[in-house]
């Protein structure tokens, strides 16, 4: 085991140090970061056309409302998207991010088409704008952006005399390399066209989009990301932030794809969202670790350790903050905990996902904060539905029976061996807490 | 007075770190200011920092940041993971005490 574990240490963590930390992902990733406020905005005006805007029928001529702002943020989800990656890619350059977002969105609408179906030219459909159009928007960003930052990198820019204000020289430097960007798609588009295919949004939406979200839909690989989360996590990676780029590229179109859904009266399609996971598997964070706190509370007796670290962990565990149980249990590299903390999500996302398979449980359409506490976090993401609150609750039971075993049997062999040397280890950190 | 920032995800974890550290730095009077912030904020809180401290769950961005912060003159260090977990303040605190003390 410790062989083991010091070759994933050297081989493993540095691959995902590296995942973790490539510019291109990390700006897709923190592309979403920037939208979230607008995410939670349009999951607001939907849940509350369906929950009080329903229930209370005197509440129904303001439904208007929340469809204009549903309108201004998932309607047009790619299309912010597009901004911030090509801003937040720019920035890690230290190169004009403004301008690099700027001319992302500009790129983006170039190889857009500009008619649609009998509405005539001149009309921009929103199936281009929202989660649907996600792919290309992302892959038009990046390409636009590098090649901005290449040619500003370059100087091919115009240099404007000293004189000059700097807002003005800073315009026209942006000139060449906007061009060339602007350029390139609008020379791709046309060939697209001319070769007889409608665009390249259909292109990669058919070539790569629907088969991966497709996929994503599966029950084994909704399984497998679960998993694969909390193998990071036991060796001390945050799993959540190097996945982010996957997960929010292919479960926050699925969840915005049901919000419409909802909102235009039809039933929603996704059983996997990005809300799926955060309510029903990371209950109390990844790994369902308040379920852990709560099966150390009632199965520990002689780990005076885990007990200490469980009250120290409870507050922040009731809103998905984990770290603490993490490092300071810790669950890292420890192998008895190791088993139940890879079988919790699994298991977990198993259960749900029949659940919402079935029937028994709405499909998930609101975006809800990650912070949300077990319980309320199904009954929001369902779209206040009593069942996606008691999922989540029975999910936590369910990993609270998980891990019970095994937290009796840490206790036991800490009665049994005394204390090892780790155990001793252990002890003298946890009295000066 | 030391100004320290301290780098997580989301700055949610870290922030839970700052105010056992801040309490721990007025038991031993030490002059400090701590902030928490989430890695995508690193760039634009750069010039509030005297050092830079790294919650181990993102311990892969070190590289990352290194190439920044070192041209500042700026050290940068990841917090032990178990000082981290049970939330030691008075060990970060020592810890960033250290960090400028061998840097300077």
């Amino acid at each position: 085991m410790k062989r083991f574990l010091e070759f994933m240490e050297r081989y493993f963590v540095p691959v995902a140090g590296r995942i973790g930390s490539q510019r291109h992902l990390v700006a897709v990733r923190d592309g979403f970061v920037s939208i979230m406020p607008l995410i939670l905005a349009g999951s607001v005006a939907v849940l509350l056309n369906n929950t009080l805007f329903k229930w209370v029928p005197a509440l129904g001529i303001l439904t208007g409302i929340n469809g204009n702002v549903w309108w201004g943020t998932f309607a047009i989800m790619t299309l912010v998207v597009v901004f911030s990656t090509g801003y937040n890619l720019a920035k890690s350059y230290s190169v004009d991010a403004l301008a690099a977002g700027l001319i992302s969105v500009a790129s983006f609408i170039t190889i857009t088409p500009q008619a649609h179906g009998e509405a005539g030219w001149g009309y921009i459909h929103w199936g281009y704008l929202n989660a649907t159009g996600l792919f290309t928007g992302i892959i038009v960003a990046l390409i636009a952006t590098e090649i901005f930052v290449k040619l500003m990198k370059k100087k091919l820019t115009i240099k404007m005399p000293d004189n000059v204000p700097p807002a003005v020289g800073r315009a026209f430097a942006a000139v060449i390399p906007g061009i060339a960007a602007l350029y390139l798609f609008g020379i791709v588009g046309h060939i697209i066209t001319n070769a007889g295919a409608n665009s390249l949004y259909d292109i990669i939406y058919n070539l790569i989009q629907k088969p991966l979200q497709g996929f994503s839909q599966g029950l084994g690989s909704a399984i497998i990301l679960a998993v694969f989360l909390n193998v990071f996590w036991f060796f001390g990676l945050h799993g959540g932030n190097i996945f982010d780029p996957i997960v929010n590229s292919l479960y926050l179109p699925a969840l915005e794809a049901n919000a419409s859904a909802v909102q235009q009266g039809v039933a929603a399609a996704n059983i996997v969202t990005k809300s799926f996971y955060d309510s029903f598997v990371h209950i109390g964070g990844c790994g369902a670790t308040l379920a852990l706190i709560l099966a150390i509370y009632i199965a520990a007796r002689k780990r005076d350790e885990y007990k200490q670290v469980a009250k120290l962990s409870a507050p922040a565990g009731l809103f998905n903050i984990n770290e603490p149980m993490m490092f300071g249990l810790p669950i890292i590299l420890n192998p008895i905990l190791l088993i139940p903390f890879i079988l919790v999500p699994g298991i977990l996302t198993f259960i749900a996902y029949i659940a919402t398979a079935s029937g028994l449980v709405p499909m998930t359409y609101v975006q809800i904060p990650w912070i949300t506490p077990v319980g309320i976090s199904g009954f929001l993401a369902t779209g206040g539905n009593i069942m996606g609150g008691l999922l989540s609750i029975i999910n936590f039971a369910v990993a609270v029976l998980i891990y019970l075993p095994f937290v009796k049997l840490a206790d036991n062999m800490a009665a049994e061996s005394g204390a090892s040397s780790y155990e001793t280890g252990k002890k003298s950190v946890s009295k000066s807490v | 007075m030391l100004r320290v920032m301290l780098v997580c995800s989301a700055g949610m974890s870290t922030s839970l770190l700052v105010t056992k550290m801040k309490d721990a730095a007025v038991k031993n009077g030490i002059d400090i200011e701590i902030v928490a912030v989430a890695e995508v904020e690193v760039k634009e809180n750069i010039e509030r920092a005297d050092v830079v401290l790294l919650a181990p769950q993102v311990r892969f961005l070190f590289n990352k940041l290194k190439q920044e912060l070192e041209p500042r003159g700026i050290p940068l260090a990841v917090i032990d993971g178990m000082n981290y977990g049970l939330m030691k303040g008075d060990a970060v605190v020592k810890q960033a005490l250290e960090l400028t003390v061998s840097t300077k």
